[in-house]
């Protein structure tokens, strides 16, 4: 009972404000409770410190400041949504990123594919049946693998040449050749010098081809002079002129 | 045509003519006025509550600097939400409603920056209660003055390491002397939560001043 009767006086007491006078039956317990009487006294002069902390005075410039703050707030009105609109600007900068960064990496995947292509594109000669009195040898498109074939095993350049296509550089160029084994020989008329259209010491040239094998080295082909014989073209066309005539 | 150039010319009668001009010189009639673009009206908003405003920032910060600046933002805030203001609180709830949530977020910015009082206190790193840097010095100073700000200091850094949710009410009412109503208005809770709260604080402050009491 007393100690319910110390609960309401101390709550009635913390409620009330300093200058605010209780009821009578909290003084009359409190004139009984020495317990509540110094909470009392404690409490009082502890709300008495805390009340004379009083009011901090703004500084005297506050007015002005307040003024100049909302002077420049309202001249900087346009750029009231600038927040969205930098987060706006933000999103489309990393969507042109992207999308820059898409079309590079589409450009990179691609290249290889092209150096494939550009390969399968080499033309691949139907064999024909060729009605040849002279067996010629046969020239196929030029492999960079067969060329290795003619390179010592042990030799640095075979070591080179073996490297797995996927390592091959980016710049690598496909390997073109010429096959004119098929083509039709040119005509010469009788008409036309003979001297223009085919040069009589042409037999006496080597043929030289040299070639790229897609890594950068030239690889040369050199056929030595082929000679059937006297090569002579009659100014007359006539080749059934007598013997001993020219 | 006689043109009217005061209250007196109009022949109401005087009670009529008081509560007219309560009435025009209100917080509420000077918000209405600082609707229609009347800066003086604002002005005469900011003259009457700018020390309370900051005052009491001051007390929730302990930061005068920091106090100020919040203040500005607390009437700043009042004249762009101006055409928003509704008249069922009464201005000084509203605007004092306004600081607590300017100060209550500067205090949370301040816990998540781990920032420290130079003031003397400590923050605890275990997220417990806050700890005294300095103790009270119990010796005697030989000026009363003195004393008297070593203890105004010393309740100052007391409040300071309260947590919020008690510092406000405490402040709210011993401090500005402000009714448990008004309070749970500020805070938007129940007068009930209030009394509670403030008598929580009081007994913190009490253990935190018994060098003092």
């Amino acid at each position: 009972m007393r100690k319910n009767n110390c609960e309401l006086t101390r709550r009635e007491l913390d409620e009330l404000m300093l200058d605010e006078t209780c009821s009578s039956a909290a003084v009359e317990h409190l004139r009984e409770c020495a317990a509540c009487r110094e909470f009392h006294q404690t409490q009082t002069k502890l709300r008495q410190m805390v009340g004379g902390l009083g009011t901090v005075a703004a500084p005297p410039d506050f007015v002005f400041r307040l003024r100049a703050r909302l002077a420049g707030e309202s001249n900087s009105a346009s750029f009231h949504y600038w927040p969205l609109a930098r987060r706006g600007l933000a999103v489309a900068a990393v969507l042109i990123v992207l999308a820059t960064g898409i079309v590079v990496v589409r450009n990179i995947m691609n290249q290889p594919q092209e150096v494939i292509t550009a390969n399968s594109v080499v033309p691949q000669p139907a064999p024909r049946p060729v009605e040849s009195p002279v067996e010629s040898p046969k020239p196929t498109a030029v492999n960079p693998e067969e060329f290795s074939a003619a390179v010592p095993a042990n030799s640095p350049q075979r070591i080179k040449n073996q490297r797995p296509a996927q390592i091959a550089p980016k710049n690598r160029r496909p390997v073109a050749t010429m096959d004119f084994s098929f083509d039709r020989a040119d005509v010469i008329n009788g008409s036309v010098a003979a001297s223009t259209a085919f040069p009589i010491d042409a037999s006496l040239q080597s043929l030289k081809v040299s070639l790229d094998d897609g890594r950068g080295n030239a690889r040369t082909i050199s056929v030595p002079a082929i000679s059937f014989g006297s090569q002579r073209v009659l100014q007359g066309g006539n080749q059934f002129a007598p013997k001993g005539v020219w | 045509m006689n043109t009217l150039t005061t209250i007196d010319e109009l022949g109401f009668a005087p009670a009529l003519q008081e509560e007219m001009l309560e009435d025009t010189t209100s917080d509420h009639a000077l918000l209405e006025a600082t609707r229609t673009g009347n800066q003086d009206a604002f002005a005469e908003l900011v003259s009457r509550y700018r020390n309370q405003i900051t005052s009491y920032i001051y007390r929730m910060t302990n930061d005068y600097d920091g106090a100020v600046d919040l203040a500005q933002e607390t009437f700043v805030r009042v004249y762009r939400a101006a055409d928003r203001y509704q008249r069922s609180y009464a201005f000084s709830t509203y605007i004092y409603r306004i600081a607590t949530n300017l100060a209550i977020s500067e205090l949370r910015k301040r816990k998540r920056r781990k920032l420290v009082s130079l003031t003397g206190f400590f923050q605890a790193t275990d997220g417990g209660e806050a700890k005294e840097l300095n103790p009270p010095d119990g010796r005697p100073l030989q000026d009363s003055e003195l004393v008297d700000t070593e203890r105004r200091n010393a309740v100052q850094r007391a409040i300071s390491t309260l947590p919020e949710k008690y510092r406000a009410p405490l402040i709210l009412r011993d401090v500005d002397g402000r009714s448990y109503d008004e309070i749970a208005k500020i805070l938007e809770t129940s007068e009930g939560t209030v009394k509670s709260r403030i008598s929580r604080a009081r007994g913190f402050l009490r253990e935190k001043m018994r060098a003092y009491l």
